[in-house]
């Protein structure tokens, strides 16, 4: 128990006596490991995070991370931890350079190291050009980079991510994941992130877990939560619409299930890519012709349905601002297409 | 801790040296009642009524070089709650910086800035007599002591206003209630102290409260050391005007202390 980056006990959360954000949560996460938090707006995903970084006292429960109680050292976490808001947090009255030095001074990072270690991460973040330039003027990708780079100035063991590329574009998000799988990479640095991008953790999760109403429901690797839905689907399309094909099908060992639909034939088995040639070598054998054979891993949209009994839509993490936003936007491109 | 403080002092200061138009602000208004109200009001008083100035202007513009104590450090607490809302609190939060290096980084920052306005004020006022207009006549030469009086004076209303608002602006969280709680202290300060017009000629009531307004014992402090006049005038020395403000700052830090630690600590 000791060995683990973060230990969770029974933690919970309650508002003005009643409303209970964080019930008595508990999981480990291992060193080095990139944990992912799932779940919809308001399941207590942030309240969590706040909770292991000393920002909100619990009103239950007990956090180790990195082999401090959390709560009763609150100063001392504070200096093992790095955290990265949703929110842009930097001061943008400083420029990128100003706000690392800051935060090195905050951490304590010692004097004769700061220098070179802010010129380091400004050019890792590929923000060193643009270095001297006030905050206000970067991007959202050149902050959140920024954002990145204070979190880490202090090389953390474990650092706290909160949905870290809320708002960012497909490519300042790979950006964004590619500089994270470099940390974790060269220092066997242990991430716990909060995500509302399926995609993302289930490229950069090695474990999830899935929070719904304030409660965990399911824990494991993304392909662990994948398999317990039953597997793979395997469709396959006839020729000439063979109804012998479901029979054959069924026969074949490792096949859990098939299902007729519209023409094609849904097979749910473990090992998917295993199986294929398996079917295709009994339709060959039974002389029934395929016109199509498609390989389909349950993704998480799916693990989340299960799991929480709704889908998942990427609304759920949105704010109101970026919904505003968003109802701008269209409201913009409806306007111009009406003149 | 020094290190935090000094770092978060230094990002305060950075700050106001990168908002120029807020020391416009600042100044606006003292100058606007040195243009208008102290050149509108310049009336050939005797010289017992303004406390032993040579005139209106010169009382006057003592008056607003304590008073520009109160208008720089209005924006102290708007800058804690915009701190707020836009994430830098919490991201400094998250580090750390103890709650006093938070505190006194902004409280040292933003006590710094009034000095310097308040002798611009002062000078200003000075030069207007060189333009035509009523302007500031100093009629002592300022010994060394008086000069430090006078700083002192300035410094600690400084301190004392700007624990005011760091106070309110921990304890609010929107910056439309900030203002307006402001501007409710704001006014009222200025029209119960002696800055505008002499304490002996207020009523009984009114002088009371003037003559323990904060604003009031640091212009006292400024009249005493510039006006040879004023000498046989004031009850007090200004050494004993200094120790009454220094009481009201001492309180009212306590108190911004009290209300910002309740602020910065991890939310319950």
């Amino acid at each position: 128990m000791q060995s683990e980056a973060i230990h969770v006990e029974g933690l919970s959360k309650t508002f003005n006596h009643t409303l209970k954000a964080v019930d008595r949560v508990s999981f480990d996460v291992h060193p080095g490991e990139a944990f992912g938090f799932l779940g919809p707006n308001g399941a207590g995903k942030t309240t969590t995070v706040s909770m292991l970084t000393a920002l909100l006292a619990p009103t239950a429960g007990k956090a180790i991370v990195d082999g401090v109680d959390v709560f009763a050292d609150p100063v001392h976490i504070k200096k093992r931890i790095g955290l990265v808001f949703q929110e842009s947090t930097a001061d943008s009255d400083l420029t990128g350079r100003e706000n690392l030095e800051l935060a090195a001074s905050l951490f304590d990072v010692p004097r004769r190291e700061t220098a070179q270690r802010v010129d380091s991460l400004l050019q890792r973040m590929e923000i060193g050009d643009a270095a001297d330039r006030l905050a206000r003027t970067y991007s959202g990708g050149m902050r959140r980079r920024l954002e990145l780079a204070v979190g880490i100035i202090h090389a953390p063991r474990v650092l706290f991510l909160d949905e870290p590329t809320l708002g960012l574009d497909p490519q300042g998000r790979a950006g964004f994941w590619k500089y994270v799988q470099e940390l974790r990479k060269d220092h066997g640095m242990t991430v716990f992130v909060t995500t509302h991008y399926l995609d993302e953790a289930d490229t950069i999760c090695d474990r999830l877990a899935i929070i719904d109403h304030g409660h965990i429901v399911a824990t494991g690797s993304p392909s662990e939560l994948k398999d317990r839905l039953g597997g793979d689907v395997i469709t396959l399309r006839p020729a000439h619409g063979d109804g012998r094909l479901e029979p054959v099908l069924r026969a074949v060992p490792g096949v859990v299930s098939v299902a007729a639909q519209d023409g094609t034939y849904r097979v749910k088995c473990p090992k998917g890519e295993e199986l294929v040639p398996a079917l295709v070598e009994a339709c060959y054998h039974a002389g029934i012709g395929l016109a199509g054979v498609s390989l389909k891993r349950p993704s998480l949209d799916e693990v989340f349905l299960e799991f929480t009994g709704r889908e998942y839509r990427e609304d759920e993490g949105l704010t109101a601002t970026d919904r505003a936003v968003r109802v701008g936007q269209v409201q913009q491109a409806f306007g111009r297409a009406r003149r | 801790m020094m290190r935090q403080l000094t770092a978060l002092t230094r990002r305060e200061l950075l700050r106001i040296a990168r908002n120029p138009q807020a020391i416009g602000a600042s100044l606006l208004l003292p100058v606007l009642y040195l243009i208008l109200f102290g050149q509108g009001f310049n009336l050939p008083y005797p010289s017992y009524y303004i406390a032993g100035a040579p005139d209106y202007f010169s009382y006057f513009s003592a008056g607003m070089a304590g008073f520009v104590a109160v208008t720089a450090t209005l924006f102290l607490g708007a800058n804690v709650i915009f701190d707020r809302l836009f994430g830098v609190l919490k991201r400094t939060s998250a580090t750390p910086a103890t709650p006093a290096s938070i505190f006194g980084s902004r409280l040292l920052a933003g006590s710094v800035q009034p000095i310097g306005l308040a002798f611009l004020v002062l000078g200003l006022a000075a030069l207007l007599g060189h333009v035509g207009l009523a302007g500031l006549s100093v009629t002592q030469s300022v010994s060394p002591l008086g000069a430090l009086e006078i700083v002192a004076a300035i410094v600690i209303l400084s301190l004392m206003f700007a624990s005011l608002f760091l106070a309110i602006g921990f304890s609010l969280q929107q910056p439309q209630t900030y203002f307006a709680v402001v501007n409710a202290i704001n006014l009222p300060v200025l029209l119960t102290s002696a800055a505008l017009y002499p304490v002996g000629r207020l009523p009984d009531w009114l002088k009371t409260i003037a003559s323990y307004n904060p604003v009031t014992l640091a212009v006292e402090v400024i009249r005493q050391n510039l006006f040879s006049g004023s000498v046989g005038y004031y009850t007090y020395s200004p050494g004993i005007y200094l120790l009454g403000l220094a009481g009201w700052a001492v309180g009212m830090f306590l108190f911004a202390v009290v209300l910002a630690a309740r602020a910065l600590a991890p939310a319950r």
